[in-house]
């Protein structure tokens, strides 16, 4: 007799909307281009592409609201308990809402621009979805196994979506580089897992947590080969060099994406982890996030200073950022995490319109890359220049934005453990960044204009995208923690990110 | 010492040496995807050595099957010669792998002479473990959403494959 195991199918509900959006979009994709006309149109490619856009857009609002009342309600519900793969609790629905929502942007970001480059297919939405799913996984594991399925169900699409117009060179290189260093980054997350299973005879974080000491070397070599796996997805310094290449040779909005999703659900799978299997961290291990911290924020905002290419800058920029994260991961606190979270969700709305405004002006397919093409343009698109200007400054963490909001509650952790010397640091190169991020803001308002050719129009997705985020890194901003509280109604969520991950506390 | 001993460093011997035979053999890529067969077949020797029936086979269809024979492909499809590696890079290149390769090899080696692997005592094995049905009992039981999102996985790969070779662009 086979035992039946008694499976919690409703957990499941934000990644199955996911997943069967994909396949919808696939099958939607080959019956709608056999028809000649639906409901009296002409089926056009660009028409296919933008009905499959509505479709993955309804998938993932779904997914988003699904989420939402998971985060909303709160407690913690397993897929199968006895055997828990799949954890929906306040951190992984909050962190799967963030996910939905900034892939359901960047399908809205995509349209028009694809559609310029005659590259709008329905594969893109589907891979995106399919991406978004192993996101959702990788956030919600409580097993290794699942993280590492997760992290590579997220990556495969998005190898394949850099290399999305395959007629460019650039984009080809991208791709293929991102493959093989992203390969390898799995193979040495895996050997890490693989000797993490061998200490402890388990797969489960339960299990490791159980099974690691500090004083085995063989557990801390583990430790150590899955938290570089980690950093080749989250560009830690040293593991950062594929980033500017991988960033400026993608399709701009496919760099949109992933420069948010990647970013977002890598860190908070490396928090999870960190928290629930190995937590709290050994001092010794906090001195090596220590060192990568200021690393990665000292390269990242140095390299950015002399770039020439704004995709490239803000890759750098996102380096940066990067190494503010992880000031919250050697504090190890509640306080720490809980500014992360903010960080990242800041994080996700200020790069999102920043690179939302690059892809506004890309002029078929030419994208108009060069930071020197910026000059005048205030004079000819007035309101995209207002909204670069709005994003660069929360980049730069100039108070009254999203940005300056999290860098603050990061830079208050470090004060509340006592890290004076990477507050320090980190406000030092917070003004070294001003400097590369204004210059955009400064060539727009004060230069004549150059022969660049913008495009002049704005697709009705693009706006509502950056209007969207524009008025998320005021929010954020100013009303930090009121924007959840008016979204949940009388919901007692005074401060919701350390909600979210005081269950990492026993909370 | 016992047969299976006498088996298994016979085996291990030869894992190790077919692996560095891949690895050296940076000129002849045919040759070096043979030793890789090699490389997989002993460990699936040793999986036998150790009762582990299914492991064997899967090891043996699998890697030295599918993967390698894969390889082979890939080699014949890109048809590298011997000119296209210039000797001079590649020495340098090779020095610096050898280093590294020996210094991770000797990190690993320390750390297994202070730590024994499994700190937690092992328990002992239910009848029928590692068996075609424990195994298809727990992939669609404990694991069943494992086995989902690896189809998603493959799908993603499926459509991925098909749009970076076939998807016809103007």
């Amino acid at each position: 007799m086979i035992p039946v195991p008694d499976l919690n199918l409703l957990v499941l509900l934000p990644i199955a909307l996911v997943a069967i959006g994909s396949m919808v979009i696939l099958m939607g994709e080959i019956l709608l281009s056999r028809a000649d006309t639906v409901l009296g149109r002409e089926v056009t490619e660009s028409f296919i592409g933008t009905v499959l856009a509505a479709t993955a857009i309804f998938f993932l609002a779904l997914t988003l609201y699904t989420s939402v009342v998971s985060f909303a309600a709160g407690g913690v519900q397993v897929f199968n308990p006895d055997h828990p793969m799949y954890q929906l609790d306040p951190f992984s629905s909050l962190v799967t809402a963030v996910v939905a929502l900034s892939a359901l942007l960047s399908c809205a970001l995509s349209i028009a621009y694809l559609s310029e480059l005659r590259i709008n297919h329905g594969e893109y939405y589907a891979l995106i979805m399919l991406s978004a799913s192993g996101m959702m996984l990788m956030v919600a594991a409580v097993d290794l196994i699942a993280v590492f399925l997760g992290l590579e169900l997220m990556s495969i699409p998005i190898y394949v979506l850099a290399g999305f117009d395959r007629r460019k060179l650039r984009s080809n290189e991208s791709a293929l580089k991102y493959f093989l260093i992203g390969s390898f980054a799995s193979a040495i997350l895996l050997y890490g897992m693989a000797l993490l299973y061998g200490v402890s005879g388990g797969t489960s974080f339960d299990a490791i947590r159980a099974g690691f000491e500090v004083e085995n070397p063989i557990a801390v070599v583990g430790l150590g080969l899955v938290v570089v796996g980690f950093a080749f997805k989250i560009s830690m310094v040293p593991f950062h060099q594929w980033t500017p290449d991988v960033y400026e040779g993608a399709p701009s909005a496919v760099t949109a994406f992933m420069s948010v999703t990647v970013k977002v659900a890598a860190f908070a799978a490396l928090i999870r982890l960190l928290a629930m299997a190995f937590g709290p961290l050994d001092e010794s291990l906090e001195n090596i996030f220590w060192v990568l911290s200021v690393l990665t924020i000292v390269v990242g905002n140095v390299m950015a200073i002399i770039q020439e290419n704004v995709k490239r800058m803000l890759a750098y920029s996102s380096i940066a950022h990067s190494g503010y994260l992880m000031i919250g991961l050697v504090t190890g606190t509640i306080q720490g995490y809980s500014a992360m979270l903010f960080y990242l969700i800041a994080y996700t709305f200020m790069n999102l319109g920043a690179f939302g405004v690059v892809v506004a002006l890309a002029n078929r397919g030419n994208d108009c890359e060069r930071i020197a093409s910026f000059a005048g343009l205030a004079r000819t698109r007035p309101g995209l220049s207002a909204l670069m200007v709005l994003f660069m400054l929360s980049l730069a963490g100039i108070p009254g934005t999203a940005g300056f909001m999290g860098k603050f509650q990061i830079f208050m952790a470090a004060v509340n453990s006592g890290e004076i010397w990477l507050l320090i640091i980190g406000v030092l190169m917070s003004v070294v960044s001003v400097y590369y991020y204004l210059r955009i803001p400064v060539l727009m308002y004060m230069k004549e204009p150059g022969d660049e050719s913008h495009r002049m129009e704005i697709s009705s997705g693009e706006g509502a995208v950056l209007v969207f985020c524009a008025l998320a890194v005021i929010a954020l901003g100013l009303f930090p923690n009121s924007v959840p509280t008016l979204l949940f109604g009388d919901l007692d969520v005074l401060n919701w990110t350390r909600r979210s991950v005081e269950m990492f506390f026993g909370g | 010492m016992t047969v299976e001993a006498i088996l298994f460093y016979v085996f291990g011997i030869l894992a190790v040496v077919s692996a560095l035979g891949m690895v050296l053999n940076i000129r002849n890529t045919v040759a070096s995807a043979m030793s890789l067969v090699v490389t997989m077949v002993s460990l699936g020797a040793i999986y036998l050595l150790l009762e582990a029936y299914l492991v064997a086979v899967i090891q043996i269809m699998v890697y030295g099957g599918a993967i390698v024979v894969l390889f082979l492909f890939v080699v014949m499809l890109l048809n590298l010669s011997t000119d296209e590696f210039p000797p001079g890079k590649q020495r340098v290149a090779k020095l610096a792998v050898v280093i590294v390769g020996v210094a991770i090899l000797a990190q690993v080696l320390v750390a297994l002479g202070q730590a024994p692997l499994l700190v937690a005592q092992p328990e002992a094995v239910p009848e029928g473990f590692g068996g075609y049905r424990q195994l298809g009992l727990s992939l669609y039981t404990d694991y069943v959403l494992l086995v989902e999102m690896v189809s998603l996985l493959l799908l993603a790969a499926i459509v991925g494959a098909l749009i970076l070779a076939k998807r016809k662009i103007d």
